[in-house]
């Protein structure tokens, strides 16, 4: 186990105050933390700012680390024994947060986190009582057609178990997971049992996966609801007529209307996101111009311009 | 290891979850997100005279969680950040598809 330095993970000095604690973290959570970094590494070095955080701004644990670090050893990067009872006379207090344990350290979990307490109390008042395994929360990117047909998909996950003698083992697993037809974007897929393992013969927690659809240029979904951009040729915009569209349920014959609006939109109604009530498809109606890549394209761009000599681009768009 | 294994996903509908389900998920007391409830920090529904809460409610209760623990934060100022951010999160996509981001 490897000693870990808290103080410099901080920035701080050894001395610091608990105010000076309070600041550094902010400044670095307002660095590294998932919901406003954009930092590639934010999520892991957020974890290791929050395990310094968790030990330095409490007091009780604070005074231990800093007997520990005392002790043989006790320098960053070298492997790690903390010496026998070298806890007692420090009584940590189970605080709010404690659902980071499984993204922390090695060296928190053996001297502050779950197994450590559960040791703690086991050697003080004999068996803990059964303790239900922590829920496991990760995202799970989708393809918008998964939905529609149903998916089996092979995730890896890295976490964290308490072996039967109540260290802390890492892990990384694959779960292969089927993915029910007509999920939508936000909801959440539960797989029972697949979370965190249980203490003391309690209940293993849930895996909860959070469902995102991948960026795809052809269409989104907005809740049940499926925006589909069309391209049309002029003559199809403004004389209307039947055009083929390849949807997310397969190839459609849409009937356009004859005169184009801008930002018109046609609703093909129950192609949307499957299910008991399924949402609707929309289609939003562009317009592509044909390439003027040949002297007869340009002559029929020409022929055109001379069939609208009074048509003002700008006036008409209101410009 | 068990990889050919196939686990069968359910789907959480719009009131999945109960306040224990939330407060787990937050690492929190249920006492927590009944605070935040009556606050107006969280959206609640009713479903049989029981509380229920929809996956997005779920995303922001520990968006507010993880706020309010890292920043010392008011449990409504960690709210109006959780605003902030989801709005920003929405601007962001409408900026990807218009083909801007």
């Amino acid at each position: 186990m490897e000693f870990k330095d808290y103080y410099k993970i901080l920035g701080v000095e050894k001395a610091a105050t608990e105010q000076d604690i309070k600041k550094a973290y902010r400044k670095l959570a307002r660095k590294y933390h998932p919901d406003v970094s954009k930092e590639a590494d934010a999520p892991a070095r957020m974890a290791e700012v929050n395990e310094a955080n968790a030990v330095l701004s409490d007091p009780e644990k604070r005074a231990a680390y800093d007997e520990l670090g005392r002790q043989p050893h006790g320098r960053p990067g070298q492997d790690f024994r903390p010496p026998p009872n070298w806890d007692a006379g420090f009584e940590f207090t189970d605080g709010a947060g404690s659902e980071g344990d499984a993204e922390f350290s090695d060296f928190f979990a053996q001297m502050f986190g779950r197994a450590a307490r559960g040791q703690r109390a086991q050697a003080r008042s004999g068996p803990m009582p059964p303790m239900r395994g922590d829920d496991h929360h990760a995202k799970i990117e989708l393809e918008l057609l998964d939905t529609y047909q149903g998916a089996e998909r092979t995730i890896s996950l890295r976490g964290a178990h308490l072996d039967d003698a109540g260290h802390v083992v890492h892990d990384e697993r694959q779960l292969s997971v089927k993915i029910p037809k007509g999920v939508r974007e936000g909801q959440h897929i539960r797989l029972a049992g697949r979370g965190g393992a249980g203490f003391g013969g309690g209940a293993a927690g849930d895996l909860l996966l959070e469902v995102v659809f991948k960026p795809d240029a052809r269409w989104r979904a907005e809740g049940r609801d499926v925006y589909q951009r069309v391209p049309l040729a002029p003559w199809e915009a403004v004389l209307g007529g039947a055009v083929e569209v390849a949807t997310p349920t397969g190839a459609a014959e849409v009937t356009v209307p004859a005169g184009w609006k801008p930002g018109r939109k046609l609703r093909l109604k129950g192609r949307g996101i499957p299910g008991a009530e399924p949402g609707d498809l929309y289609l939003e109606l562009e317009i592509a111009l044909p390439p003027a890549d040949s002297d007869a394209a340009r002559a029929a761009y020409a022929a055109l311009r001379q069939a609208f000599p009074d048509f003002d681009a700008r006036r008409a768009q209101g410009a | 290891m068990r990889f050919h294994e196939l686990h069968l996903g359910e789907v959480m509908d719009e009131r999945a979850f109960t306040a224990e389900d939330l407060a787990r998920a937050c690492g929190r007391q249920t006492h927590w997100v009944h605070e935040r409830v009556e606050a107006g920090v969280l959206q609640v529904e009713l479903e049989t005279g029981e509380w229920r809460f929809d996956s997005a409610t779920l995303v922001r209760a520990r968006r507010i969680a993880r706020l309010e623990s890292s920043f010392d934060a008011d449990p409504q100022l960690a709210a109006l950040t959780a605003d902030l951010i989801e709005e920003v999160a929405q601007l962001r996509r409408q900026l990807r598809l218009s083909g801007g981001g």
